[in-house]
């Protein structure tokens, strides 16, 4: 687990958060720098809680952490790391009357513009960025899927925040529209730290410098996408049948068998993808924590 | 009237539930009509019946002033959920007060039950259902509460009717000798939906323990 930032814009250690008995969080530190950050993990893997905890929407029961220096648990310090965050949640709701301009508008009031000339250049500013210029006067119920999300990018993007916090911001996004919002967060995350939570690993492979996978609340794997794809290195192999002693194998395209785990003897290794390195990462406890 | 304030003023009035509110006002006017409506002398309980009726068809409205669909875009900004909450309740508080003011003068002078009294209830009952509203955003991710909260009003109001005993009861008539002594229940129950209220609003979830994490930052640095 190499490369870690040396100067970390976000730092966090033992994070614990329990909702009753089940532990959302547990233990769990990470620091990040510069550049997009991917989140990986199944359901239920507290992706989701770390992020809120992050973007101090819920504080956690233990630990601590800080944003670009701030403390989020003093009250100047919460309201200095609010002020250098954009914050995109998971399925995020909108006033439908309202128009792309007014949304966003508002949220930078929200944030703090009060100036009304400098913060409607900005909202323009924004909306320019996630190639919505074109309908921000029209209601947001209007609006397509995809061009809600951006209209979500918007609201994150406004005022330059240092730290940027997307949950599964493609969801549900067609290729083209996922390829879009590809391009924004890449762009999104030059200068400033984006901590990117995603069940795509074409996400993280496209647009991360890192990645951190998640199970049952704990970090299982810090590192570089290169290093998670070198995790399944010599443990995928093509064969003519299903094997059955591989962890996971499907039928490609190409009618020959593409199997994950630990090879039999001469088997005929494939070069890993991120995605091999990931499943191999989570090994059999996707489907113990879908199930749970 | 600070810059924020003054900032926020339109953007807010546009996102509240004007739909519900006006729902309960129409409601609410439309219960206090009732014995004008009817013919016959003025019934005074039928005229207490009405003004409580109204009361809860208001706070019925009252329960989604809180509803935000955009809750989770805006659960992290800078400007403090206090002053967002207060501008709601500040934006709408004028209408519900004309509202119950028109809805008492609705009911025939002769029907009419102590004005000050059924006001206290009035007031404790739209207190409960912000406060519920405001405590279930608190302690959940629910962006629009109030369905659940007038279901919960509704419950409580029929509970309280039937349910509960001589020594606790909260809706009599004015001819009853309990009558002070429920009032002063009432103010009670204001009270404390006042302080459930105000505590719920401080920060959305739960509440961040206020300097917990003093030097325990400086340890997350150096990992």
């Amino acid at each position: 687990m190499s490369d870690l930032p040396t100067t970390p814009t976000v730092s966090a250690s033992g994070l614990t958060l329990r909702y009753g008995g089940t532990a959302a969080l547990d233990d769990v530190s990470v620091r990040l720098g510069e550049g997009v950050t991917g989140l990986l993990g199944p359901n239920g893997a507290g992706k989701t809680t770390l992020l809120r905890v992050l973007a101090t929407a819920v504080p956690p029961d233990k630990g601590a952490f800080t944003v670009l220096g701030n403390d989020p648990g003093t009250t100047a310090g919460r309201q200095e790391v609010r002020r250098a965050l954009g914050y995109l949640p998971q399925a995020p709701g909108f006033h439908p009357d309202f128009t792309a301009f007014e949304f966003v508008d508002y949220v930078a009031i929200l944030k703090e513009l009060t100036d009304r000339t400098a913060r409607h250049r900005e909202v323009r500013r924004v909306l320019d960025d996630v190639a919505l210029s074109d309908v921000r006067g029209k209601r947001i119920k209007k609006l397509s899927g995809g061009m809600r999300q951006r209209v979500a990018l918007a609201a994150a993007l406004v005022g330059d925040p240092g730290f940027l916090v997307l949950d599964e911001p493609t969801v549900g996004l067609d290729p083209e529209q996922r390829m879009r919002f590809r391009e924004l967060i890449a762009r999104a995350g030059e200068g400033r730290t984006v901590l990117l939570s995603t069940h795509q690993t074409e996400d993280v492979a496209m647009l991360c410098h890192r990645v951190i996978v998640m199970v049952r609340g704990r970090v299982r794997f810090e590192g570089t996408p290169a290093e998670l794809t070198a995790r399944a290195a010599g443990r995928v192999w093509s064969s003519t049948e299903r094997d059955p002693g591989a962890w996971a194998g499907w039928r490609t395209g190409t009618g020959s068998f593409r199997n994950v785990g630990e090879p039999p003897k001469d088997a005929d290794l494939v070069e890993p993808t991120l995605e091999d390195g990931y499943l191999l990462t989570l090994d059999g406890e996707a489907s113990e924590v879908a199930a749970a | 009237m600070t810059v924020m304030t003054r900032a926020l003023l339109t953007p807010v009035l546009r996102t509240l539930p004007w739909r519900a509110l006006a729902g309960g006002g129409a409601t609410a006017l439309l219960l206090a009509g009732i014995p004008r409506m009817l013919s016959g002398a003025p019934d005074p309980w039928l005229g207490l019946i009405s003004l409580r009726g109204a009361a809860l068809a208001l706070a019925l409205g009252l329960a989604f002033l809180l509803d935000d669909p955009a809750r989770h875009i805006t659960s992290a900004v800078p400007v403090r959920r206090p002053l967002r909450v207060g501008l709601r309740v500040a934006l709408a508080l004028p209408g519900a007060a004309l509202c119950w003011t028109a809805a008492v003068f609705l009911v025939p002078e002769e029907a009419r039950p102590p004005v000050g009294a059924l006001t206290l209830e009035a007031i404790a009952t739209a207190v409960f259902a912000l406060a519920s509203a405001a405590l279930i955003i608190q302690r959940s991710t629910a962006t629009e509460p109030g369905v659940a909260v007038s279901t919960g009003l509704l419950s409580t109001a029929a509970a309280a009717f039937l349910l509960l005993p001589d020594g606790w009861a909260l809706l009599v008539s004015p001819d009853d000798p309990r009558w002070t002594d429920t009032h002063e229940r009432w103010a009670m129950l204001l009270t404390v939906a006042l302080a459930v209220g105000t505590r719920a609003c401080v920060e959305p979830l739960r509440a961040w323990r206020l300097g917990s994490f003093r030097g325990r930052a400086q340890q997350a640095a150096p990992l």
